[in-house]
């Protein structure tokens, strides 16, 4: 009990010698009294409000604005189309081709999409595939005719006039026999 | 898998269920768990499915495999007939692709036997091995290096190597 008082007069005489120092409870200097900050019951909540300086975000949050709506402007229709596609239109199924039925040539793909566009933008491949064969057989006759130009012209080099000559003159089909066409000309 | 596959290339494994035998009366967790899965993963997917097969039902549409006509190869073609040439072509890539997924579905096969015969495969799936690697040597033997702009002439050329290399080993 004495010990304890004389403590509290020793803690009192302290805080009176060094009012600031750490450890000393609600000193009294002079009138006011001092709140140690260790000692008030501070919480760190939402903190201190702070005006954060930060360099501009407007164009960049612009563009990725701008760009979300032209990317969504036709995605969304696409998307909602190809849904529903798929759920009202399924996939078709593979069957046996029926005897005597020959089918059309969007009816050899599967997705209704991929049929669609077959049918309405391409031509049948059957047809391509006549029309590179024809290509390919104009290619060959003119190749054939200049091989014989070619053995014609070597001839004449080699053994010189004879009846393998060839002198080149205009098309036959060019001469104009329109003044001659009636007897009356 | 898919509804129309070969039922003797994929044989299911024996099953091995146990006979059940209720020794205790407690719950068999077993039980109360496939009734789990069943309704809360089993019953919404298939309802759902029944629910777009049902909206499907009336725009069902079907597709065909296209047969093509044999034409000639390229040994019976004339020389100078491109026509001909190229209607071999042509077919030559077709049956490059069939080629193709031969060699797939030989692998699917020697995949399925793998994951079916678990740790003894080696000694179990020997059938499915010995026939891939037939069919891969095969493969190889006739498509092999021949590049990305392989034709059917290029194949020729390299069925001509091969029969030179077989007849100076022979001989």
């Amino acid at each position: 009990m004495v010990a304890m008082s004389l403590l509290r007069s020793a803690a009192a005489v302290a805080a009176r010698l060094s009012p600031l120092k750490y450890g000393n409870v609600a000193t009294n200097l002079l009138t006011r009294t001092i709140p140690q900050t260790e000692k008030v019951a501070v919480r760190w909540g939402h903190g201190k409000k702070m005006f954060v300086v930060n360099p501009t975000a407007y164009y960049d949050k612009r563009f990725l604005r701008l760009m979300q709506f032209y990317v969504l402007l036709t995605g969304i229709p696409v998307a909602i189309i190809i849904t529903s596609v798929n759920i009202f239109i399924g996939e078709a199924e593979l069957v046996e081709t029926p005897e005597g039925y020959d089918p059309e040539y969007w009816e050899y793909y599967k997705h209704p999409i991929t049929r669609w566009i077959s049918r309405t933008f391409y031509d049948t491949p059957v047809k391509d595939y006549e029309k590179m064969m024809a290509a390919i057989h104009m290619e060959k006759e003119k190749r054939e005719l200049r091989l014989t130009e070619q053995k014609v012209r070597h001839h004449m080099r080699e053994r010189g006039l004879g009846p393998w000559y060839l002198r080149e003159t205009n098309d036959k089909n060019l001469i104009d026999y329109s003044y001659k066409s009636t007897p009356d000309n | 898998m898919p509804s129309g596959f070969d039922k003797e290339a994929y044989p299911e494994p024996p099953r091995q269920t146990p006979a059940v035998e209720k020794k205790t009366a407690l719950p068999n967790p077993a039980l109360i768990l496939t009734k789990l899965f069943y309704y809360s993963v089993d019953l919404p997917v298939t309802t759902f499915r029944e629910t777009i097969e049902s909206l499907r039902a009336k725009n069902r549409l079907v597709y065909y495999h296209e047969k093509f006509r044999r034409v000639p190869e390229l040994i019976d073609c004339h020389e100078g007939d491109y026509v001909c040439y190229y209607e071999a072509d042509m077919q030559w890539r077709r049956d490059f692709k069939v080629d193709q997924e031969i060699v797939k579905v030989i692998q699917e096969r020697v995949r399925a036997c793998h994951q079916r015969e678990g740790p003894s495969y080696e000694q179990n799936c020997s059938k499915e091995m010995q026939q891939f690697e037939e069919v891969a040597k095969n493969f190889q033997s006739r498509y092999q290096d021949l590049g990305a702009y392989a034709n059917a002439r290029k194949c020729l050329m390299k069925q001509k190597e091969r029969m030179i290399a077989a007849q100076a080993q022979n001989a």
